[in-house]
């Protein structure tokens, strides 16, 4: 399953040219765990996670899991780091500040991200994820990374 | 341990252990008090999200810190409620060794009328050296759906519909 640096960099260096967010993510584990998918949509990733069973947190609701809405924001962060910006490491995340705004229905939850910052060191990313329209985001989430 | 306890506790594990998510990812809660909850999480190697070096995504790191303060907040109630979370705040210290369990506790350290507040960390070998550190806030909200009779009527459900329920209950 582990990789070498190196087929990293040259997976990540094919994915930007292919113009392919999935290809990122695809090299992530987790993401699979949970069922991210991304996409380019008018020159930005668009993110989604469709509805699992194995993602609800509330049974009674039906609700997602608080955690797999911040995974996932979390996740779509770092992608967005992978992919829009020229790192060549997986970003370390730093801090992590969740709010949540809505429950996450059991259905499809969309995302996407903004680099506000890059530096040398730190990027900042906000994240917010939706459901049934962009307008009535479910939750917001800010991330830093090392980047060196 | 008191009545309320002997009865959330059984309850907890149910909802966070054999449910969704948590069993999905095989979360195991250790321990239930008043206001204090201690969970660990066995490694998985599904769950990596440095592929380079095996450490586990931080996706797992808020759903184990999301679950335990959520579960301490749950512990302080007093009526038939749920405490959906405001917001969450966490720190990563160091990146988790790969391969070794990770621990969790959360303390309420203090608890409103209509806002809890919590804190956790998590830890590998040594509780002094927290591989994350979080606060968290939840909210109290008054629910009729978390009262014993719909608890076993969504178990039945779930018997004849398996997974399917979920859709149907999402769906209506």
């Amino acid at each position: 399953m582990s990789i070498q640096l190196k087929e990293l960099l040259e997976s990540l260096t094919a994915a930007r040219a292919e113009c392919s967010p999935q290809a990122i993510l695809d090299l992530i584990p987790y993401s699979s765990f949970i069922g991210a998918q991304a996409k380019l949509e008018r020159d930005e990733v668009l993110y989604w996670l469709d509805r699992r069973p194995s993602n609800i947190g509330n049974p009674s609701l039906p609700a997602i899991h608080g955690g797999v809405i911040g995974g996932f924001l979390e996740l779509s962060a770092a992608i967005e780091v992978l992919y829009t910006l020229d790192v060549n490491l997986v970003p370390k995340v730093v801090d992590f500040s969740l709010d949540y705004l809505r429950p996450g229905r059991y259905k499809t939850i969309y995302a996407n991200c903004t680099v506000l910052r890059q530096g040398n060191k730190l990027v900042n990313v906000t994240a917010t994820a939706w459901q049934d329209n962009i307008q009535t985001p479910i939750a917001t989430a800010r991330c830093h990374f090392l980047i060196s | 341990m008191n009545l309320k306890l002997a009865i959330f506790k059984p309850m907890l594990k149910l909802a966070m252990e054999r449910t969704g998510h948590g069993a999905a990812l095989g979360f195991e809660l250790t321990r239930v008090g008043h206001g204090e909850v201690e969970m660990s999480f066995p490694y998985k190697e599904d769950v990596v999200g440095n592929p380079v070096t095996g450490v586990v995504h931080g996706g797992v790191i808020v759903s184990l810190l999301d679950t335990a303060c959520g579960s301490a907040a749950i512990t302080t109630l007093t009526r038939a409620s749920v405490t959906p979370t405001m917001d969450l705040r966490l720190d990563y210290m160091h990146p988790a060794e790969p391969g070794q369990p990770i621990y969790v506790a959360a303390k309420v350290y203090r608890d409103t009328p209509n806002v809890v507040f919590c804190r956790g960390s998590a830890w590998q070998d040594d509780p002094e050296n927290p591989i994350a550190h979080c606060v968290a806030t939840f909210m109290k909200v008054d629910t009729p759906s978390i009262s014993l009779g719909n608890v076993i009527r969504r178990r039945v459900k779930r018997l004849f519909y398996g997974d399917k329920a979920y859709e149907r209950e999402a769906d209506r």
